[in-house]
Formats: C-alpha cells, sequence, structure tokens
C-alpha cells in the first residue's frame, strides 16, 4: 500500500497539478480580497465568505488525496452511478424553494450544494463511459443517440431551474464529439450559426439602414439580399469549376448552408421583434455599442468594465481595490460571475496577462495529457474537462470585458461557490488519477 | 490508428485564440484607452465641499451684531418616496396631495433627477424642524440637513449690515464667468450693506474632501481633505447702544442719523429709517418679507439712505460751508455785516446781523444771499456772465473739497455722490450766458439744485469739529489678520484753513446755546450745531441738523434728516442732542428720557403731518 501511495505521486502529471494548484491559490487570494472587509478572526472560518471558501478548498484537496488512492477503474466503472445520483438531484433540487428565482441550491444552515456543479463532473464520466465502450462506435445512430440523451437530460433539467449560463456550458461537449469523429461541418455550421447570428442581430441592434439607389433598405433585408447573391454567386462557380461527379454533393450543401443562413437572419429578424423583451434589446445594444446605458441594463458592464479599466498595467495592489471590493460593490456579483474584475483591478493588466497564460497552459495541458492516453476513457474524460473549463472561462471572462452580453457564469477556481470548487477540483484530481495509471492497465 | 488525432490541433488553436482575443482586449481596455479608469474614478470618488462658517460681525465694544442661527434644509429623495407615506408627508408639510404631487415631479425632472435628492423646503428653523424631526426620521426619502443662515441678536442696523440670500442663477452664472468657483446652487451670497461689501472675507474659504464611497453613495474612506477656512470675523465702528436709540428715535419717520467720530471718521451710528428686522429676511419667510418690502412699500424700508438718497437739499447748514470759502476767499470777515433786507430772499425777525456770528446763529438768508454774490460776483470787467461763470467755477472746486458732489468712498455698497451745480450743468439748464448770479442764488442758503446725501452732511460736521480736514467715513473697525484700515488713515483737507474755523464754531455753539438749536442744548456739555429747514413747496419742510459737541475736543459729529418734519429744531436738534448725549454719557438724563418716549412716539410718516 505504502509503495503504490509514493507510485502514485511519481506518476501524478506535475505541470498540470501545478498549472491546478497556481491557479487556485491565486483564485482563493482574489476571491479573498473580493470579500475582504477588515479581517476578524472570530469571524473568519464560519461567518466571510472566504472563510467558507477556504473550507471548501482543504475538503476538495483532501477528497483529491482520496481521489488519488484509489482504483482508477473503480471511477470508471461508477460512472453511470454518478451520473445518475447527480440526476437525481438535479430533480430533487426542482421542489426546494427558489433563491432569486431559481432553484438550484440545497442549503445546509450556512453551506449551500449546488447540484448542477455536479453534473459537470457526472456527465463528463457517463460521456466517457459510453464512448469508450467496447462495442459503441460513435458513428452508429444508437450511440449518438445516446450522446445525445445523456447531455439533454441534465440540459433540460438546468433549464427548468432557470441556470442559462450553465446550460451553455454543455455545448462545450461539441468539441469532445469532434474530437472523437463528428462531423467538423458541426463546428463549421455552428460557427457560421453564429456569425449570421452577430451580423443579424448587430444590424437589427443598431437599426442600419442601407441605401439601394434612393430607396431606404433595412439592414436585415439588405443583409438578406447580401447572402442570397453570395449564395448565387457560389452556385455559378460550383456550377462551372467543380467537376461533375462532386457537383451534386456540392450543390446538396449549399443548398443546406443558403436556406439555414437565410432563416436564421430571417428568424432572428422575427425573434428579436416579438420573442425578445425590451432588456434583451437593450442588452444587445449595450454589447455592440450602439447604446450606453450606465443604469439600466448596461449597468454591470459599464461598472465592470470600469473596474477592470482601472487597473491600468500594474493593478492597485492586493486588498485594495476600489470598485470590485466588496466594501464598495460597485459592481455586483464581483465575488462570483465578475471576480475577473477584482484580478484586474488589483493586479492590472500585467496580472491578467499570468492569469490568462496559466489558464491556458492548463487546457493545453490537459489536452496534452488526453492525448497520450492509451485508454479512450481517460482521453475523452480529459477531453470533457477540458472542454467545460474552457467554455467557463471563455464565456465568463467575454462577460466581464464586454464582449459578450451577461450570462451567469462562475469562472473556475475564483468564484465564490463550494460546490463549484469541489467539482473542479475533483475533475482535475480524477484526470490525475487516471493519467497516473496510463502505464499500468490498458483501459 | 486513431484518425481523428489531428483534430486536437484545431481545439488548442482555438482554445489559444481565445486567449489572444482576450489580451488583445484586456490591453485595450487597461493600458491603451483611459476611458475607463477614468469612468473608474467618477463611479468611486466622491469630492464633497466642505462649507466654512461665515464671519461673524461685532460692533466697536465687541457686542454681536451677526452670528449664526442653524436651519434645516428639508431633502426629498424621490425614488425612495413610499407611496404608503404621502399622507403622513402631507400632514406633516401642510400641504395638500395635489401639491406635493407637484413637487415630486419637480424633484424629478430638469436639473433634478428622481435618484438625487432635492431641496424640498428651505430654512426650516429649529423650533419648527423639533416638531417634525421624530416623524421624518421613519419615512423614507424625506430627511433634514443642517445649514448655517444668518442670526441677528440685537435686530439693529439691519441697512448697514445687508442681508445674504441664497445665490441666483444670474449670480452663480456670473461669479463662474470671473473666475470664482467658490460658490455651490443652494449657497448663500451677500446682497447688501456689509455682507456685500466684506463678502470676501466674511465667506471664507471652501475646503473639500474626497473620499471613495461604495455603490450606495455613503462615504467609506477619506482619500485627501483640505479642510474649510471660517469666515474672517468683522469688527466695526458701530456702537450699537447708539444705533438702538437712533432707531428708536426714528421710528415711524423718515429720515436718517449718521454719527461719526472726527477724529478717525469711524462711523458710530447710521440709522435709515424707516428700518425693518434684518430677521425678517433670513430663512424660509425671505421671498415673501423680501417681496413685501421691496414692492408693496411706498416707504422703501430697503433703502439705505444715509449713503444712496444724494438728493436731499442740505438747506441752511450749507451756510457753514458759505461763510468759511468766503473767509478763506476773504471776501468776508468774521467782522463783516450785512442788513436783513427780507426783499432780496426771505427771513425771520431777528436782530441785526452785523457780524458773521450773528448771522450764523439767526441763519438769516439775505446775509448769505450777499456772501455767496461776493464769491460768484467776485471778478471785474466783462460782463456779469463771465463773472458768474468765472465764480461758479471757482466756488465748485472748493465746496467739492468738502466731500461734496463726489462719493467719499465709504466702505459699503452703492453710495451715492449727491451733486454740486457746476458751469455745464447750467450751461445745458439754461443755456451759454442766460445764466448769471440772479438765476442760481438760491445756491446760497442750500437750495437750488444742490444733493447732498446725510453722510456727507454728518462729514461737514466732522470737518469743521476738526477745523478743516476729514477721514472717509468708514464702518469697518478690525478684521482678523487683515490690515485694511490703511486707506482710512488719510487726512482729507478742505480748502479751507484752520484759522477760520473758529468763529464758525463759536457761532455754531451760539445756535445751540441762544439760536435756532436751542432744542439741542445738553446739560454740562457744549455742543456746536446747525439747523436746516428745507423747502418743500407744498408739504411740510424737511428738517435737517448738523452738530458736534464737545465743542472743544469733539467725540461726535452727528447730522439728522427728518423728512417733512418742518423745521431744523423741531425734531432734528433733539433727535441729534439726545444722540450726543447718550454716546458722551454713557446714559440718558431722566429728563432726556422723557423727551426721547416723546419722539419715538410720534408719527411723521405723512407728508403734511400736523404738529
Ligand atoms: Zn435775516
Amino acid at each position: 500500500m505504502k509503495y503504490r501511495n509514493l507510485s502514485i505521486w511519481k506518476n501524478v502529471d506535475k505541470p498540470l497539478f501545478l498549472f491546478y494548484f497556481i491557479l487556485s491559490i491565486i483564485g482563493y487570494l482574489v476571491m479573498y480580497s473580493s470579500n475582504y472587509n477588515g479581517f476578524e478572526i472570530q469571524d473568519f472560518l464560519w461567518n466571510t465568505n472566504y472563510g467558507k471558501q477556504l473550507i471548501w478548498l482543504i475538503l476538495t484537496f483532501f477528497f483529491g488525496v482520496f481521489i488519488l488512492l484509489i482504483d482508477g477503474n473503480f471511477i470508471k466503472n461508477s460512472s453511470y452511478f454518478i451520473y445518475g445520483i447527480v440526476i437525481l438531484l438535479l430533480v430533487i433540487v426542482l421542489f426546494m424553494p427558489p433563491i432569486k428565482g431559481a432553484t438550484s441550491w440545497f442549503y445546509f444552515s450556512s453551506f449551500s450544494i449546488q447540484p448542477s456543479e455536479f453534473i459537470k463532473l457526472g456527465l463528463s464520466l457517463a460521456l466517457a463511459k459510453l464512448l469508450s465502450d467496447v462495442g459503441s462506435k460513435f458513428q452508429d445512430f444508437r450511440t449518438k443517440l445516446k450522446a445525445f440523451l445523456l447531455i439533454v437530460t441534465p440540459a433540460i433539467l438546468i433549464a427548468i431551474q432557470p441556470d442559462p449560463g450553465t446550460m451553455l456550458v454543455f455545448s462545450c461537449f461539441v468539441f469532445v464529439l469532434y474530437r472523437e469523429g463528428l462531423s467538423g461541418n458541426f463546428l463549421l455550421i455552428g460557427l457560421f450559426t453564429i456569425l449570421i447570428a452577430i451580423v443579424g442581430i448587430f444590424l437589427k441592434a443598431s437599426n442600419s439602414v442601407f441605401f439601394i439607389g434612393s430607396n431606404a433598405v433595412s439592414g436585415n433585408l439588405f443583409f438578406g439580399f447580401i447572402l442570397c447573391i453570395g449564395f448565387l454567386f457560389s452556385f455559378l462557380i460550383i456550377r462551372y469549376f467543380v467537376l461533375p461527379r462532386f457537383r451534386k454533393q456540392k450543390i446538396r450543401s449549399l443548398i443546406f448552408i443558403s436556406v439555414l443562413g437565410l432563416s436564421i437572419s430571417g428568424g432572428i429578424n422575427i425573434v428579436y421583434d416579438t420573442i425578445f423583451k425590451e432588456r434583451h434589446r437593450t442588452r444587445f445594444q449595450i454589447m455592440f455599442g450602439v447604446k450606453e446605458d450606465r443604469k439600466g441594463a448596461g449597468y454591470n458592464i459599464y461598472q465592470s468594465l470600469s473596474a477592470v479599466g482601472s487597473g491600468k498595467i500594474f493593478g492597485k495592489g492586493f486588498l485594495k481595490g476600489t470598485l470590485s471590493n466588496d466594501k464598495f460593490k460597485h459592481v455586483p456579483e464581483q465575488n462570483t460571475d465578475f471576480i475577473f474584475c477584482v484580478l484586474a483591478e488589483e493586479w492590472g493588466f500585467s496580472g491578467c496577462m499570468v492569469f490568462i497564460i496559466l489558464y491556458i497552459s492548463l487546457l493545453v495541458r490537459m489536452i496534452m495529457v488526453a492525448e497520450r492516453q492509451r485508454s479512450k476513457f481517460t482521453r475523452i474524460y480529459g477531453y470533457c474537462v477540458s472542454g467545460i473549463l474552457f467554455f467557463h472561462f471563455m464565456i465568463n471572462i467575454a462577460m466581464v470585458i464586454g464582449l459578450a452580453p451577461v450570462i451567469g457564469i462562475p469562472l473556475p477556481f475564483f468564484s465564490k461557490g463550494g460546490s463549484a470548487i469541489l467539482t473542479f477540483g475533483l475533475m482535475i484530481f480524477i484526470l490525475l488519477r487516471l493519467d497516473a495509471e496510463r502505464k499500468v492497465v490498458l483501459r | 490508428m486513431d484518425p481523428y488525432k489531428n483534430r486536437r490541433w484545431v481545439i488548442i488553436l482555438i482554445i489559444i485564440s481565445i486567449g489572444l482575443i482576450f489580451s488583445f482586449r484586456l490591453f485595450y481596455v487597461q493600458v491603451i484607452n483611459h476611458e475607463w479608469s477614468h469612468r473608474a474614478a467618477k463611479i468611486s470618488l466622491k469630492t464633497e465641499n466642505l462649507q466654512p462658517p461665515r464671519g461673524f460681525i461685532y460692533d466697536r465694544n465687541n457686542k454681536l451684531l451677526v452670528g449664526a442661527e442653524t436651519v434645516y434644509d428639508i431633502f426629498i429623495l424621490p425614488i425612495a418616496i413610499k407611496e404608503k407615506d404621502t399622507s403622513l408627508i402631507c400632514n406633516l408639510f401642510d400641504m395638500s396631495k395635489l401639491d406635493f404631487k407637484k413637487v415630486l415631479e419637480n424633484a424629478s425632472t430638469g436639473y433634478n433627477v428622481p435618484y438625487k435628492p432635492s431641496v424640498f423646503i428651505k430654512s426650516m428653523t429649529q423650533l419648527e424642524h423639533a416638531k417634525i424631526s421624530p416623524f421624518i426620521g421613519k419615512i423614507s426619502g424625506v430627511f433634514a440637513e443642517a445649514k448655517i443662515d444668518r442670526g441677528y441678536p440685537l435686530s439693529i442696523a439691519s441697512h448697514l449690515l445687508g442681508y445674504i440670500r441664497r445665490i441666483d442663477e444670474n449670480q452663480f452664472q456670473n461669479t463662474r464667468a470671473n473666475g470664482d468657483f467658490f460658490y455651490t446652487k443652494n449657497d448663500f451670497i451677500g446682497i447688501t450693506g456689509l455682507e456685500k461689501q466684506y463678502e470676501l472675507l466674511l465667506r471664507g474659504q471652501r475646503g473639500n474632501i474626497n473620499y471613495l464611497k461604495d455603490y450606495a453613495g455613503n462615504k467609506i474612506k477619506t482619500v485627501n481633505k483640505i479642510p474649510a477656512q471660517p469666515g474672517k470675523s468683522l469688527q466695526i465702528t458701530l456702537d450699537a447702544n447708539l444705533q438702538k436709540l437712533g432707531e428708536k428715535l426714528m421710528a415711524h419717520k423718515i429720515g436718517s442719523i449718521v454719527a461719526i467720530e472726527p477724529s478717525s471718521g469711524e462711523i458710530l451710528a447710521m440709522v435709515s429709517a424707516p428700518s425693518y428686522n434684518p430677521s425678517l429676511l433670513t430663512g424660509k419667510n425671505f421671498s415673501k418679507e423680501f417681496e413685501r418690502l421691496k414692492q408693496n412699500d411706498s416707504l422703501k424700508p430697503l433703502i439705505n439712505r444715509p449713503v444712496y438718497n444724494d438728493k436731499y437739499r442740505p438747506g441752511s447748514i450749507f451756510k457753514l460751508v458759505q461763510a468759511l470759502i468766503a473767509l478763506e476767499d476773504g471776501v468776508i470777515t468774521s467782522n463783516t455785516g450785512f442788513s436783513c433786507n427780507k426783499n432780496i430772499i426771505g427771513c425771520h425777525n431777528h436782530e441785526r446781523p452785523n457780524n458773521l456770528l450773528k448771522a450764523i446763529k439767526h441763519s438769516c438768508n439775505p446775509y448769505f444771499f450777499q456772501v455767496y454774490k461776493r464769491l460768484i460776483m467776485k471778478g471785474k470787467g466783462k460782463n456779469i456772465f463771465e463773472i458768474s461763470r468765472e465764480g461758479l467755477g471757482n466756488w465748485e472746486k472748493k465746496i467739492k473739497t468738502f466731500g461734496f458732489g463726489s462719493t467719499l468712498g465709504i466702505d459699503l455698497p452703492d453710495e451715492k455722490s449727491g451733486f454740486v451745480p457746476n458751469v455745464s450743468f447750467y450751461d445745458q439748464w439754461y443755456g451759454k450766458k442766460r445764466w448769471a448770479f440772479s438765476t442760481i442764488y438760491s445756491n446760497s442758503i442750500g437750495e437750488g439744485e444742490i444733493g447732498v446725501s446725510p453722510i456727507q452732511m454728518a462729514n461737514l460736521a466732522a470737518i469743521i469739529a476738526n477745523k478743516g480736514y476729514y477721514f472717509t467715513p468708514h464702518i469697518i473697525k478690525e478684521i482678523e489678520e487683515e490690515n485694511i484700515k490703511e486707506k482710512f488713515k488719510t487726512k482729507h483737507y478742505s480748502c479751507v484753513d484752520a484759522k477760520h474755523f473758529d468763529v464758525i464754531i463759536d457761532a455754531m455753539n451760539e445756535v445751540v446755546n441762544n439760536g435756532t438749536g436751542r432744542n439741542a442744548r445738553i446739560d454740562s456739555i457744549e455742543v456746536c450745531g446747525k439747523t436746516g429747514t428745507v423747502e418743500n413747496k407744498n408739504f411740510n419742510d424737511h428738517s435737517v441738523f448738523i452738530s458736534f459737541a464737545p465743542m472743544n475736543q469733539p467725540k461726535i459729529a452727528i447730522a439728522v434728516y427728518v423728512e417733512f418734519g418742518t423745521w431744523g429744531s423741531k425734531w432734528a436738534a433733539p433727535v441729534a442732542s439726545l444722540m450726543m448725549e447718550n454716546y458722551l454719557n454713557g446714559f440718558l438724563s431722566n429728563k432726556s428720557k422723557i423727551k426721547a418716549a416723546k419722539i419715538q412716539s410720534e408719527v411723521i410718516l405723512n407728508k403734511n403731518t400736523k404738529f
């Protein structure tokens, strides 16, 4: 047993562990600073956010050590069980009293638990298990359907809470599936959809008008017109420059893309005018800089960008933030969704760069670790973890620095919230554990 | 072999590009563009003005004339007002719901925004505030803020002290245009009197405090503080007791009293009647009272007559100046006699004016007609027009050395110059060579076109008391740490040599002892004075008296002007004597007290008061 322990630690991927460890420490310090309001030892552990967070962090490392000690096979075999338990919790939590309009939490005196965090781990394990099982090929329709159901079930449960941020994270599994053989067209179509949607919403939000001759034409109509011309042009190119035997297939995909593009741009028109409420429209208008709204919907972004900008190159220093600190509360949700402000304000651009480099290194290291596995399970699981952390990073930072509308989603290792800290920690420890075994067994 | 192994590079590429996009964006927001950090300063820093307390004003004996009184402004914050509280608010401030709705609307539009508090009721007194304060604590969106207004413990000298009021839009813009950024809206500024004259000293220096605030605007941490410097306190030359007596004596009358210490030019009392209680022009009633005093009162109680009304004809007191100039010019001596020829100009019956003393003692009009004639017609040859022109020119120059025809430079706003008719005036009035002595002779007895302000009359008394010079009359005695008196320490000499004053002073003493001013006698004090009765065609004449005492070492020079007071000795002389007695003895004798009470109760507001 003793020998085995040592061998485990020897096999643990040091860079990955180090990136995670450093990010956790930085994250904790930033979180401490964001809640700092004069230090009082008697309140520390139980009555302050940073006290509770420390307990969760210690708990995470405790569980982490425990995970490193158990057999990786056991984890793999428990995958569906863990998934099932968390799905059950997600169902039960819907009957809990709502907090801020969402039924996302179980409360135990001063601590709370958020099962939608744990599902990220459960789903990663279950998806890895499903796709790595001998006999299941991703190309099979049955496997695709199962994978789809695995992902969509918790997504729906979370949508009921509602928690759109967490739901959005689930789209990260597209990367995992892509790596496992999902057609690259899905990524491209996704990208194409996002692009058309952004242009469409921008044209709507800014009320753009174009002129054809002396006739004013609404921006979206004009955009649709341009799309049609583009498609027609592509058609002509295919018609005359593509070899006849490929022509039919190409024209089929062109038609598909044309219909998709036009229906998206047309759909946006309808959605924007009818389904969107005024506050949604304002959010987009603010995001595109068409409108500056300091008191209404734009408040969060305005405040957070001010905090970020005031950090300048080297920041104001630890505990010295004057906007994002809990004492001032100029930035709403400064210890959860907007915690990046604290880092940006107190450590400046240089601190942000260190953070981004560390975080990207962690993500890339995970992919490298995943890729070196002989075990398909571990590889898929590694991609899942990397994808989840990447999406959190992408959506959260984009929101804080004003590149995306406000979507509530925590920043891993930084945001206040025990369930998140624990989940992200366990996800990484499990990956470390599985990776440490890569030479021992083949799975 | 895994056919999709290379797809990892696509994914890594995407991850790194997102990292790069974020880095560029952060570089722009944090390093290149300073806009956001400016916005951050706006969000987190708040600068608050620290208002300095306004300087106090004390009299020459350190009695407090103007102090401070705490008043309360009631503010409302429209977004915090709850519907359920409105009836309580309406009851508390005694207004209808409709009115309150209007107030709320006003507080939410234009310059006012609903999430900024704006003034709802200005300047509640401490008593009023005490009544409502237990209630407003419970109403959200309504709160009181203490402000320091002026307080007047003695309620005297309102004209002289002046008043302050909240700065209006025009003044606010003007001060800013002149580079003075002291004031903020709702601040007080001196409008008249000393409050205006010494505004810059009285107001002090504003400080400010920069602090970090939280999202709700609460102070969290002071970053930098410059304390306010309190306004400087003034000590003025006024004697509060004397001023109080003067105001009593002039109650229910129109006119002025000015008393000066001849040896320094310090103003001991300056009464403008009718007066008003200075406390009326403080607090929330300001607008109402101001309108009442300004618009609806034909007696114009807001005007400071001693300096502002320069249209008074001096009457017979002017004979003193004529005599002095004539002596200096050598056109008469103290022994020159003329007959009292009532055919030339009216007079009353008196002993023959066979010298200057007797002429002054009896205020003989024909005598001074002759004196003035000699002054104006001094020249030889040519024709009477040319001679008159030359004579008037010389006379004007000399008369002006007595402080007439131009402002004296008193430290009060709005001093008027008065008027001494001159060659160009008569040329314009009658045409060149269309006037001569015979046209302008009424100047000889202080009638005609001459205009003099009461302060100039008192100054004349001071010149005679000083035998030939005066100090610019002034109010300021001392200002903390300021050396402001220098300009009031210069002797201004009249054109008349000191030796010519003795006979005038003797004559003025005779006026009081045996002449027209017997009403001004004070037991045990030698008083010098001269009556004046300014003609008023269809109404009662104005009553004028200038005087100084004691005769040998004058401590007080005084001018009293009672409009429509019939003749000089009737009202003006006793008022002057009571003032002097009170000042010189420190109290009034019992006999004088009775006299004072009688005068105080007399009402002379009518042009035709019957006596
Ligand atoms: Zn006579």
